[in-house]
């Protein structure tokens, strides 16, 4: 912040990259929700036969890694390593980001990994433990050297491990360091791969997932009368954000501006959300307070509409208590009824989306929405892609636990009175 | 680069201290003389029987008592705290029912460890899923199953802690919980200083809390070549801008500023210090270290990292160097 003027840094994203169930890069995910194509599938990763729910949406094995540098090669033993390489590859070539050493920053949105039914077993049967680099492998901040080795940055780094939240905090932390000049560009984004046994038998004993098993495709329904849970997915995305003036500068391709972030909690209850929307509502107040817009600004929201019953119509109130009359006519979807529940990653694919929403004016739409909710009275974008100019996005993304955050992504032309 | 000064216009100061630890749980004045105990070098590590038969003996830097059900909301939801949410949760208490501002808008920056241990309640389904030392994933889903603690899974998430805090006592502001291990308090508290300096929230708790003292936990330390024996605490600073805090006439402890990265790399890793006397506190660690200068009146530069990240530091003055 320029104290005299009142002048702030803006913010481009030079760089996106996204490994997602729809496949590896940004294109094929963007392809994929505005065509509808669903995801969600028996699982094949294990045999779930037996098991309460027996789908998700699996993110698939990449067929070609990135080199990274022998210290963290180990990273790429774990498929959250290598869907988060192959998804920072992707961000980083596109940006094109000069050398910048400790200009250049990774804050990432991650959880703790687990071992494998293989692993525990021959734990089991030897007595074994888990090796030093297995240790490492499995923190929650195992992604964040993986990236920030294979982009060179010795800059500002963090790890954000809030659950859902993770990763949109994590590209709102990184907003944030660059406007405060500690970081002249950063890596910010998300990774997370749950769909394993212990996972699937955890989530679904807490009640949290859908059990429609006889018909995962209609599994994953957002805002829907008859939703019953969440469908878990996996995968990776990332963003390249750096000084607006910088990206100009050098003569990047800006793809969008990152102008507003905002967070908040719900003190309400771990697994709930409060019926009134209050929590989501704060964080959606601060993103546009932030990105100094109003709720008419908005063309866009891509929900973070998970599909539990307590979920979506606490971000319908939300919506409704944040943006007023206009939360009810803006366009929304939610991109998880097609990619399932990226759980830690879900905020920074979301906010790939809408970065692809302002550059091409198309919203993808929510899936399988039959029957809206009364209780969830928002402009859904039901029945296929829709066309028209976004000036502003808005993304949510809520985590167990009570935490939420709101991004506010705009398009290149639409500066306004921001800057 | 600029200076600290150039770049924080707005003084933050800290006007709650909590400091949970094998030498007990004290809070703001009570400090003094923890800090005291340990500039002597008290040592609070104590025989920890679950940790025997590892290599070096099984002392630890154990919390004996928390006082805790008085801050919760929902006495049933006790079941639902892993060691490091009760410990945030005790040193949150206080500090937040003398906050007198309202809550929705304090903010929440909290340094917390790798997965908290699940206190043994996997082990069972663990045991029932597995055949001729196998685990299998038709056992896993029907007898292991039905042992599985169905709120194993939020229990151990990371960000538990600080959710734990926010439910229990109100809190509703800008917040993060900032994954590691020495360095996780330390982003923490960088964090919660600008949030606070820009204007992002009005006040905000700071900190870390940690719980290393279970065999698992122990265990992997030893594998990843941490020294010195595993400890568990919690350690937060409810810091505000110093006119505010001036205007309500909160005592002061110090003044906190974030340093920038090459002052950083520079500063004092006064974490290293606590370890032999407090055990290995982790994510918790660098909000100790700088909860102990503060209560001794020392001025500082701390810094910390974790293994292969660079170093992030913060400088500390105690009220009487402001």
């Amino acid at each position: 912040m320029n104290e005299a003027t009142g002048a702030r840094k803006r913010v481009a994203i030079t760089g996106i990259g996204a490994a997602t169930p729809h496949g590896i890069g940004v294109e094929a995910a963007w392809a994929g929700v505005l065509a509808g194509v669903n995801t969600i599938g028996p699982i094949r990763r294990f045999d779930a036969r037996s098991f309460p729910v027996r789908f998700a949406a699996e993110a698939p094995e990449p067929t070609a890694l990135p080199e990274v540098p022998a210290a963290v090669q180990h990273i790429l033993l774990d498929l959250k390593g290598r869907l988060a390489a192959v998804a920072a590859a992707e961000a980083l070539a596109m940006a094109q980001l000069p050398a910048l050493g400790e200009r250049l920053g990774v804050c990432l949105g991650s959880e703790a990994a687990r071992p494998d039914l293989a692993e525990l077993a021959t734990r089991m049967r030897s007595g074994q433990l888990p090796s030093a680099e297995e240790l490492v492998r499995m923190s929650p901040e195992a992604p964040t050297r993986l990236v920030a080795a294979m982009a060179g940055a010795q800059g500002p780094m963090s790890t954000v491990s809030t659950a859902c939240t993770s990763s949109s905090q994590s590209v709102g932390e990184g907003l944030l360091r660059i406007r405060r000049g500690e970081a002249t560009a950063m890596i910010v984004g998300g990774v997370d791969v749950l769909v394993d046994p212990i996972m699937i038998t955890g989530f679904a004993k807490l009640g949290a997932l859908s059990q429609r098993n006889d018909d995962p495709a209609t599994a994953s329904r957002p805002f829907d009368l008859h939703r019953d849970g969440f469908v878990l997915g996996e995968g990776a995305g990332f963003l390249v954000i750096e000084d607006w003036d910088f990206a100009v500068g050098r003569g990047a391709t800006i793809l969008a501006e990152l102008s507003g972030f905002g967070c908040s909690c719900n003190a309400y209850r771990i697994t709930d959300s409060p019926p009134d929307g209050r929590g989501a509502a704060q964080s959606m107040e601060a993103a546009l307070l932030d990105a100094r817009l109003q709720p008419e600004d908005i063309d866009y929201i891509n929900a973070h509409g998970t599909s539990t019953p307590m979920n979506d119509s606490s971000e319908a109130a939300g919506i409704l208590r944040a943006l007023g009359e206009r939360g009810g006519s803006v366009p929304t979807s939610s991109t998880k009824s097609m990619t399932g529940h990226l759980v830690a990653a879900c905020g920074a694919v979301e906010a790939i989306f809408c970065v692809l929403a302002t550059r091409d004016g198309r919203m993808p739409p929510t899936l399988n929405l039959a029957q809206p909710d009364p209780a969830c009275p928002l402009a859904h974008i039901i029945g296929g892609a829709l066309t028209a100019p976004v000036r502003h996005a808005l993304t949510n993304a809520f985590g167990f636990g009570g935490s939420n955050g709101t991004l506010v992504i705009s398009r290149v032309d639409a500066a306004g009175d921001r800057a | 680069m600029t200076s600290p000064a150039e770049r924080q216009p707005v003084e933050v100061v800290v006007t709650g201290m909590a400091l949970i630890s094998a030498l007990g749980s004290a809070f703001n004045d009570e400090l003094a003389a923890v800090a005291a105990r340990l500039d002597a070098g008290e040592v609070g590590l104590v025989e920890h029987p679950p940790l025997g038969a590892l290599p070096g003996g099984g002392r630890a830097g154990v919390v004996a008592q928390l006082d805790l059900d008085r801050f919760l909301v929902r006495r049933q939801d006790k079941k639902l705290l892993a060691r490091p949410s009760a410990l945030a949760v005790a040193a949150a208490g206080p500090l937040v029912a003398a906050w007198p501002g309202p809550r929705d808008e304090l903010g929440l920056f909290l340094g917390v460890g790798r997965e908290p241990p699940d206190d043994g309640e996997s082990e069972a389904t663990l045991a029932l899923s597995a055949a001729d030392g196998q685990l299998d994933e038709r056992l896993l889903s029907g007898p292991g199953r039905d042992r599985y603690p169905p709120l194993l899974p939020l229990k151990t998430l990371p960000n538990m802690a600080p959710a734990h805090i926010s439910i229990n006592l109100g809190l509703m502001g800008e917040n993060a919980a900032l994954a590691g291990v020495s360095g996780a308090s330390m982003a923490a508290m960088r964090a919660g200083v600008r949030a606070v300096a820009e204007g992002r929230a009005p006040a905000a708790l700071v900190g870390g809390a940690d719980a290393r003292v279970d065999l698992g936990s122990a265990r992997d330390r030893l594998r990843v070549g941490e020294p010195g024996a595993p400890g568990e605490g919690a350690a937060l600073l409810l810091i505000e801008p110093r006119a505010a805090a001036e205007a309500r006439g909160a005592k002061i402890y110090g003044v906190v500023e974030v340093l920038d990265m090459d002052a950083s790399a520079e500063a004092h890793e006064l974490g290293a210090a606590l370890r032999p006397l407090l055990g290995a506190l982790g994510a918790a660690e660098a909000a100790a270290a700088v909860v102990w200068c503060l209560a001794a009146g020392r001025a500082a530069s701390l810094g910390a990292a974790d293994p292969g990240l660079p170093p992030m530091g913060l400088a500390v003055r105690p009220a009487g160097a402001c």
